[in-house]
């Protein structure tokens, strides 16, 4: 463990000079994942301001808070990883990583906590913009905000974990693409982006608590604006744990499959 | 005219190229409609809790999702990919191949790309909007038909002249294709309709990157709603700036290729 | 006197490159000051060509060829000077002048990748608006000229280099043009196919009278083509006449590279040495003794190996350069 101390320094010093380059990707990444929160909260907010100042237990400043909390709790948990292994594998760029003496995981983690330690502070002052446009209101409890801080380690590490493990395909098929598309859509639906999951039909929060889509990001936003009892916190704990667990264990599998059918067809 | 005749050859081709993927074919549709159903999705959740959103009936923002996907599709169909190519081209020295070519240049770099498979969305959005109207059950006389039809093409040209204005950028600056990811991102926002945002979105969602004049001003223009305001400042903004993307692009290539200023 | 087709006076181009030195200290000063130097690609040059000519254009890399070309197609803006092709500004870029000539880039593509030749061929017929009994002519010509039936249908990415080059030239020229421009066209191919390109190119010259500028840093083939060239050098013209005046004047000896098995031995009474390194010697030869002293060598000598080669053409146009100051 302590060696991978030195690499993930490393890695912050290289990711940092390469964000510093890209500074227009970064503005225009950042747009985009302003605006979608922002979007869904406008419309929310209208919705509930035409059902009597609230729609689903939750009121227009409610609604407010879910999104601008969703809006940081997702650029902590976010991960690119998949376009990157896509583009990899079409640029050939695969074969150097796989030489190193370290699992490349530990780059690729390195290199967006190095990245998410950059946006952070814009994302944070684009919240405090929008919190005093929309006047949010929530109600957090210590212990609650306590337990956020594992909830979100947890919430990454699950997302990272599980996009990390499906970034893999790219070993095994170019339809890198198709896959991405699909799992994002069912991420954007089910983790409580485009509604908080209490507002969906009965099935559909089973299904998203069954699968690991909530406890990626509903969960901690959840927690933070106070909205969970303490019983249901510590379940959701213990199901984020179950589901990195689980994560875990499907990626050491698929990515041995993965080098072995690497080396067998060769670079 | 002629410059029909070619793009039907660049869309030959597009389609040539792809033909040979056909499971492309599945893959693709099975993306279209996974998109649509969320967007479905979502606007079925929200009307669990509602009966209108900012005035606007389930049907007319189903509508709207209709038009999005449809315009969305023909954006993605050739705009898009020739934008990128063109981009490209500036790079790598191949714009030349265009520039020697007796045709006009611009129009040209325009037509070079088709996805054939936008067309998945276009039938798609085209789909949804029928079904939408059926259910409004309205009266969609004839001449709201033609002003959603000419709300369209002014739309379209908006965007268009937009697209071009922003991909000629390439001329000067290196590393443009970012800008086109602007678009992508903020067209999401054209899925609902843009009444509901407060001012200075609504403000930058016209002027500034134009997505509400091919979304929500079209449905305007079928559900009714269009004001005499919006179909004027729709169309002076249309033949603005197709007059200044032409402007722009012939400045561009004169920087391009060398002139003195 | 007919015009000529191709007019260049004092032609000129000037590109501002602005320069900065490495270093944290430099890169602040050029925020605020930036030192502009001046490149003349091309540099007041002048010559014309006439109606049927077939003209080689030679000169090392970055001496201002296919510039110069790139003015002569329209590409590129002079900085000075007059330019006029077929009569026309070709800057000005009018579509009745395009259509009148093509361009060809060697390494360069533009042919659709994923589809067979012919359909790229198509498009061009539209681009250029090609009646179609023309088109047909032109297509029956190319394919029997350059061989292309058995590559026509074909998706280019399936073709050898030398092959989708064909197919290139082909596209090129579908449309007739009275005036062929070619940058490099044999650049990277096999020598049979060089050879292959070149007859093609003396051809097609010989049967519809098309005026072609062919820019190469092969002299091989110019030798092939040209009966007059034209060498450029640092952007500015060093000749311009009959190539066997350049050939005679220019390259009267070769180049002899010889590996002995020991080293140390004087060659000097073989030729004159240019230089030696290691039992590896290279030597410069009149031309008309060449195989006379390789025989020699060849018997005196223990002999590994022995390479005969023409004076490279930077040589040659050094020599040039030199000439021009005396």
């Amino acid at each position: 463990m302590k060696a991978l101390v030195p690499l993930y320094l490393q890695q912050f010093k290289t990711t940092f000079a390469t964000m510093v380059q890209y500074r227009a990707s970064l503005f225009i990444w950042m747009i985009g994942h302003v605006l979608e929160p922002l979007v869904y909260l406008v419309v929310w907010s209208v919705v509930a301001e035409s059902g009597g100042g609230s729609a689903g237990g939750y009121t227009t400043a409610e609604f407010a808070a879910y999104f601008i909390v969703l809006m940081l709790v997702e650029n902590t948990s976010y991960t690119w990883i998949m376009y990157e292994y896509d583009y990899r594998v079409r640029e050939g760029l695969l074969s150097p990583a796989l030489l190193r003496p370290v699992h490349p995981i530990h780059a690729d983690i390195a290199d967006n906590i190095s990245s998410k330690a950059i946006t952070m502070p814009f994302m944070l002052v684009v919240a405090v913009v929008l919190a005093a446009i929309f006047h949010p209101v929530m109600s957090p409890r210590g212990w609650a905000l306590l337990a956020a801080i594992p909830a979100l380690v947890l919430a990454f590490l699950l997302r990272f974990l599980l996009e990390w493990t499906l970034a893999q395909a790219a070993f095994w098929t170019t339809r890198v693409s198709a896959i991405n598309q699909s799992y994002f859509v069912l991420v954007l639906f089910l983790s409580g982006q485009v509604a908080p999951l209490s507002l969906f039909p009965h099935a559909l929060q089973i299904a998203a608590s069954i699968l690991p889509f909530r406890w990626m990001l509903g969960f901690p936003v959840e927690l933070i604006l106070g909205r969970l009892s303490p019983t249901d916190a510590l379940l959701g704990l213990a199901a984020q744990v179950v589901w990195v667990g689980l994560a875990y264990g499907l990626m050491r599998v698929i990515w041995r499959a993965g080098i072995r059918l690497y080396s067998a067809v060769g670079a | 005219m002629r410059y029909l005749r070619i793009f039907g050859m660049y869309f030959r081709i597009g389609a040539m190229g792809e033909m040979q993927y056909r499971f492309n074919f599945f893959v693709h549709l099975f993306q279209s409609i996974l998109q649509l159903g969320m967007a479905l999705g979502g606007l079925a959740v929200i009307f669990t809790y509602t009966h209108s959103l900012g005035g606007w009936l389930p049907d007319e923002v189903l509508a709207l999702v209709g038009v999005y996907t449809l315009v969305g599709g023909l954006i993605g169909l050739v705009v898009y990919p020739s934008m990128e190519q063109f981009i490209m081209s500036v790079r790598d020295g191949m714009l030349d191949f265009m520039l020697v070519k007796p045709a006009d240049a611009q129009l040209l770099n325009s037509l070079q790309s088709v996805d054939i498979w936008r067309l998945i969305d276009v039938g798609l959005g085209f789909g949804v909007l029928i079904v939408a109207l059926t259910r409004l059950g309205t009266q969609i006389g004839l001449s709201q038909a033609a002003l959603f039809v000419g709300m369209l093409l002014t739309g379209s040209a908006i965007i268009y002249s937009f697209w071009t204005i922003l991909a000629t950028l390439s001329f000067w600056f290196v590393r443009v294709e970012n800008i086109l990811e602007i678009f992508r991102s903020m067209y999401e926002a054209g899925r609902w309709p843009i009444s509901l945002y407060p001012p200075w979105l609504r403000f930058t969602l016209s002027f500034i990157v134009p997505v509400a004049f091919v979304t929500t001003v079209p449905v305007e223009a079928l559900t009714g709603r269009l004001s005499p305001q919006t179909f004027l400042i729709a169309a002076a903004l249309a033949v603005a700036l197709l007059a200044a993307s032409r402007v722009v692009w012939k400045v561009g290539l004169r920087q391009y290729s060398g002139a003195s200023a | 006197m007919t015009s000529p087709v191709i007019h260049i006076d004092d032609l000129t181009k000037v590109y501002e490159v602005t320069e900065r030195e490495s270093g944290l200290m430099a890169s602040v000063r050029s925020l605020v000051h930036r030192s502009r130097e001046e490149v003349r690609a091309v540099d007041s040059i002048s010559f014309d060509l006439d109606a049927g000519e077939v003209v080689g254009f030679l000169g090392p890399n970055g001496a201002g060829k296919t510039t110069t070309l790139k003015m002569l197609s329209g590409l590129l803006y002079p900085t000075a000077g007059e330019v006029s092709v077929l009569g026309y500004t070709p800057s000005r870029r009018l579509n009745t002048f395009l259509r009148q000539i093509t361009l060809v880039m060697g390494q360069r593509n533009q042919l659709v990748w994923d589809i067979p030749a012919l359909d790229s061929f198509e498009l061009n017929r539209a681009i250029y608006r090609i009646p179609a009994a023309d088109y047909r002519h032109a297509l029956d010509e190319l394919t029997e000229l350059l061989e292309l039936a058995p590559l026509l249908r074909k998706p280019v990415r399936n073709l050898s280099l030398g092959e989708r080059m064909k197919c290139e030239i082909a596209a090129a020229l579908l449309h007739r043009p009275r005036v062929v421009f070619l940058d490099e066209p044999t650049i990277g191919l096999d020598v049979t196919m060089q050879r292959r390109i070149r007859d093609f190119i003396a051809e097609y010259n010989r049967r519809f009278g098309a005026t072609v500028l062919l820019t190469s840093h092969y002299m091989a083939d110019v030798e092939a083509l040209c009966k007059r060239v034209v060498v450029i050098h640092h952007g500015r013209l060093l000749f311009d006449g009959d190539l066997s005046v350049l050939v005679q004047k220019f390259t009267s000896h070769k180049t002899i590279v010889v590996q002995l098995d020991q080293p140390g031995a004087d060659l000097g009474r073989y030729g004159e040495l240019v230089s030696s390194d290691e039992g590896r010697y290279t030597l410069r030869v009149p031309k008309a003794e060449t195989a006379r002293i390789t025989e020699r060598m060849l018997a005196d000598l223990s002999v590994v190996d022995l390479l005969v080669e023409d004076s490279p053409i930077e040589e040659v146009i050094e020599r040039v350069f030199a000439q021009e100051l005396e």
